[in-house]
């Protein structure tokens, strides 16, 4: 008897968090970013001392979504979805501050990577 | 499930196919038989159990726990305290359950009204003459006398002091820098003094007057003269004796507990490590029966203070001048990586000392092999003749720390085991006071804690003995299960091969007239100094010092090697020497780099004890400053010099362990070493010549116990004892 005959099957059906399938999850992703861009002319507002400009804020915005762009599994995304909306009322309702804001600009996160390589690690001195 | 994992599955299951079993290390073959169980009724609930257990100990079986303080399983039964008065139907009184005899039928109730009201009436006759020192006691949170009023103490006092006389006081006493006395909060349990008289075998301590006179003391001042008298501390289930160097530190429940292994001799004692906010605050024993049982010696107790004083903690090279100042890893490595790069494989040279764990150790033999350079030796020398280290039986205790309970007759040729291995010394001592073990000593007259056949410290003897025509032989030869312990000091003597030679033979021809029960019983054990030695040479360490000195090496690789066998004169005028480790003690000071490292309570490694046990230390604390861990300073080097060692984390140096030497990675076992016979066969031409000088151990004095080591040497707790001990000995009280 094989191995795979005696471990009984667990993971038979997956229960879909929001999706059941890529369309609908790609017209949920699309509906937010919608969303998004046109929220974009108040976050410029409202966010004002980060000193966004519309393009900007565009740009910002699309290079935050096309960052997943290689996520298939249906239910990671939809978490991402999720993830995307609670972020935009946080936004839209101003509940963050500038500076957390401002780092949906990556370029805006500084901080630093900790290092992979052997030697680098063991100069930084934490493992 | 990585490969190690899976090894560590696949093994046991391959030596069952090989075997039909698994080896377990027990040495008892002798058939006994089984006695007859007794039933007894603990709260109604049958049970049976062996005839001459105690009350206490059938309760214990059925899963009642009874309150005691003088009663302790190690230590003969006194049943002063009474704590543990249980009721038994049919009898008249309560009765003091540590010291009575199951009888056939014993109806026990440990939850009567009548068991209650007599343990609570205990409490409150110790509580009266106990002082309210809880709150400034270094005992509180782990004191038995807090715990049990607790769950079995009366819920008020009727302690009310109408004449305002006070509670009864005694005076503190000083007995010594280790152990703080409060005798006002002594409960007269007498745990220290049969610890002093049965384990430690030193009766310093005991008891003036009786009744509320009664007074526990050295009666004259003067130190509790043991090297073990650290366990004391644990012993003592109030806060009467505590630790000097502990001294109102913490509480037991700010610490962080860290399950390790003891360093400072080969036993490898288990430790619990107690941390807080990076600071090691003290050691305490961790219970193994196979090893250190609960005892650990003053050295791995107390040493700790020397982890904080003359560390390592920043890479320092030598400047101009030719004063080692500290600089940043990258400049050192890269400066010593280019002095390895200017040098060949063949001119260099690597010593690994007594701290060594297993992962540095295969690291730095990894990378001189890689280098080139074969010459990677350990400190200590084993003498090369024979199989030499090529077999583990020839360095190994294979009798087994616990298979000393099983012998008959101990001979130690050349050893002090009170102060190379004292907790070794304490098993010895148990095995002559319970199995009538004897013992013979070749060697100086020392005082062990017990008697012995003094057979003389020339090497005479050993030649005598081994061609059977020694007094004593009859003796060795009529023995069932003898053990000869050699101490490894005995393999840096001039005539060390002679010495192993005769040692073997004779272990050899004992061993050919065992009787067919006992034909599994191992005689031939050596007992190491250092921590790292077994492991080293289980990994392929070369046990030869002096190989080094002719070799005339270019660069000289000093991993933790501060016994100072290797003088800077001994070495050309251009060799560059390395020194790694975490003390600035002999092998810092003569080096022209320094690569700090980390001491036992900072890194996850791999120590084999004297038998051959593998044990791991794990991080207590962090390494201080710059300092860090062995292996990976190795690796970080090898990777300056182009080379790379192929792991980069403790998963990956163990599976290159568990490829070189696998039992080393299988912990807490011990691996089965044979081919004593093979061995001896090699032996038979050795030309045996001795020298006259005498088998002397290194230490024979307790004052020369305390520093023996870096970390030791470091400790200002033990330099206070070797101060305490010189003025005891001038004082009159001795």
């Amino acid at each position: 008897m094989s191995l795979s005959n005696r471990i009984t099957p667990v993971l038979k059906e997956i229960r879909p968090v929001l999706s059941v399938n890529h369309a609908e999850a790609k017209r949920r992703v699309l509906n937010l970013y919608k969303i998004w861009l046109r929220q974009i002319p108040y976050i410029r507002v409202d966010y004002i001392s980060n000193n966004w400009t519309e393009p900007e804020l565009r740009k910002i915005l699309k290079e935050n979504f096309l960052s997943n762009k290689n996520v298939t599994d249906i239910r990671v995304i939809d978490r991402l979805l999720v993830k995307g909306q609670m972020d935009f009322v946080e936004t839209a309702e101003i509940w963050r501050q500038a500076h957390n804001a401002a780092l949906f600009d990556r370029s805006m996160d500084t901080y630093k990577q900790k290092p992979k390589h052997f030697l680098e690690r063991f100069y930084e001195g934490h493992h | 499930m990585n490969r190690l994992q899976l090894n560590r599955l696949i093994t046991p299951l391959s030596r069952i196919k090989q075997h039909g079993y698994i080896f377990v290390a027990n040495q008892s073959t002798a058939a006994k038989k089984e006695p007859e169980k007794l039933e007894v009724f603990v709260d109604g609930k049958p049970i049976h159990v062996e005839p001459n257990t105690t009350v206490l100990q059938a309760c214990a079986e059925a899963g009642v726990e009874i309150p005691r303080y003088c009663y302790h399983e190690r230590l003969s039964i006194a049943g002063n305290c009474r704590m543990c008065l249980v009721e038994i139907e049919k009898t008249p009184k309560p009765v003091a359950s540590c010291a009575m005899p199951v009888m056939k039928g014993m109806r026990i109730l440990t939850d009567s009204p009548l068991t209650k009201k007599a343990r609570e009436g205990v409490m409150e006759f110790l509580l009266v003459n106990h002082p309210l020192d809880c709150p400034i006691c270094d005992q509180g949170g782990e004191c038995d006398l807090q715990d049990q009023s607790m769950m079995f103490g009366s819920d008020r006092s009727r302690f009310t002091d109408n004449q305002f006389s006070g509670k009864r006081s005694v005076e503190d006493k000083n007995i010594g820098p280790l152990v703080k006395t409060s005798m006002n909060r002594c409960i007269h349990c007498t745990r220290c003094i049969r610890f002093g008289s049965e384990v430690a075998g030193v009766s310093d301590l005991g008891t003036t007057g009786r009744g509320s006179d009664m007074v526990i003391g050295t009666y004259v001042e003067r130190l509790f003269m043991s090297e073990l008298s650290g366990n004391v501390i644990d012993l003592c289930p109030v806060g009467a004796l505590t630790s000097k160097p502990y001294a109102f530190t913490a509480r037991p429940w700010e610490t962080r507990k860290s399950e390790s292994i003891d360093v400072m001799d080969a036993l490898g004692s288990n430790i619990v490590v107690h941390t807080r906010s990076g600071d090691v605050l003290r050691v305490i024993p961790r219970i193994n029966e196979d090893v250190n049982e609960e005892w650990i010696s003053d050295k791995t107790r107390f040493a700790y203070d020397g982890l904080k004083r003359q560390r390592l903690t920043a890479p320092m090279l030598k400047n101009r001048d030719g004063y080692l100042t500290p600089c940043d890893w990258e400049d050192a490595l890269s400066v010593v990586a280019e002095k390895i790069g200017r040098s060949t494989g063949s001119k260099m040279a690597a010593l690994a000392g007594r701290f060594c764990d297993a992962e540095g150790l295969i690291a730095l033999k990894d990378f001189m092999n890689q280098l080139g350079c074969e010459t990677v030796c350990v400190e200590e020398l084993f003498p090369n003749v024979g199989a030499s280290t090529d077999l583990r039986s020839n360095y190994l205790f294979n009798g087994t720390i616990a298979g000393v309970e099983h012998a008959d007759l101990v001979l130690l040729v050349g050893t002090n085991p009170r102060y190379e291995a004292s907790v070794l010394n304490a098993r010895i001592r148990k095995a002559w006071t319970h199995n009538d073990l004897r013992v013979a000593v070749i060697g100086p007259k020392l005082d062990l804690t017990y008697t012995y056949d003094h057979l003389g410290d020339s090497t005479k003897v050993l030649a005598e003995l081994s061609s059977g025509k020694h007094a004593f032989s009859k003796i060795l030869s009529s023995a069932k299960r003898p053990l000869i312990i050699l101490g490894s000091a005995m393999f840096q003597r001039q005539d060390t091969e002679s010495v192993y030679a005769a040692t073997v033979s004779l272990a050899n021809k004992l061993r050919s007239s065992l009787a067919d029960e006992n034909k599994e019983w191992r005689i031939f054990n050596v007992l190491h100094r250092y921590a790292s030695q077994v492991a080293a040479l289980d990994l392929g360490y070369k046990p030869d010092v002096k190989s080094i000195i002719e070799l005339k090496p270019k660069i000289l690789y000093l991993f933790g090697a501060d016994e100072g066998l290797i003088k800077r004169q001994d070495l050309p005028n251009d060799c560059y020497i390395i020194y790694q480790g975490h003390h600035g003690d002999r092998g810092a000071l003569m080096a022209d780099a320094i690569l700090p490292g980390a001491a036992y309570t900072e890194k996850q490694g791999i120590y084999a004890n004297t038998e051959g046990r593998a044990q791991q230390t794990r991080l207590a604390v962090t390494p201080p400053g710059k300092a860090r861990e062995d292996w990976k300073i190795i690796r970080a080097l090898a990777e300056v010099c182009g080379l790379t060692l192929p792991y980069n984390d403790i998963d990956d140096v163990r599976s290159r362990i568990d490829q070189v030497a696998p039992n080393l990675t299988r912990i807490n076992t011990i691996e089965e070493a044979n081919y004593f016979k093979q061995n001896a066969d090699l032996l038979q031409n050795h030309k045996t010549s001795f020298t006259d000088s005498a088998l002397t151990p290194p230490i024979t004095e307790l004052k020369d116990f305390y520093m023996t080591d870096p970390i030791s040497r470091a400790s200002l707790t033990m330099a206070k004892c070797v101060k305490a001990v010189e003025e005891q000995l001038k004082s009159r009280h001795t």
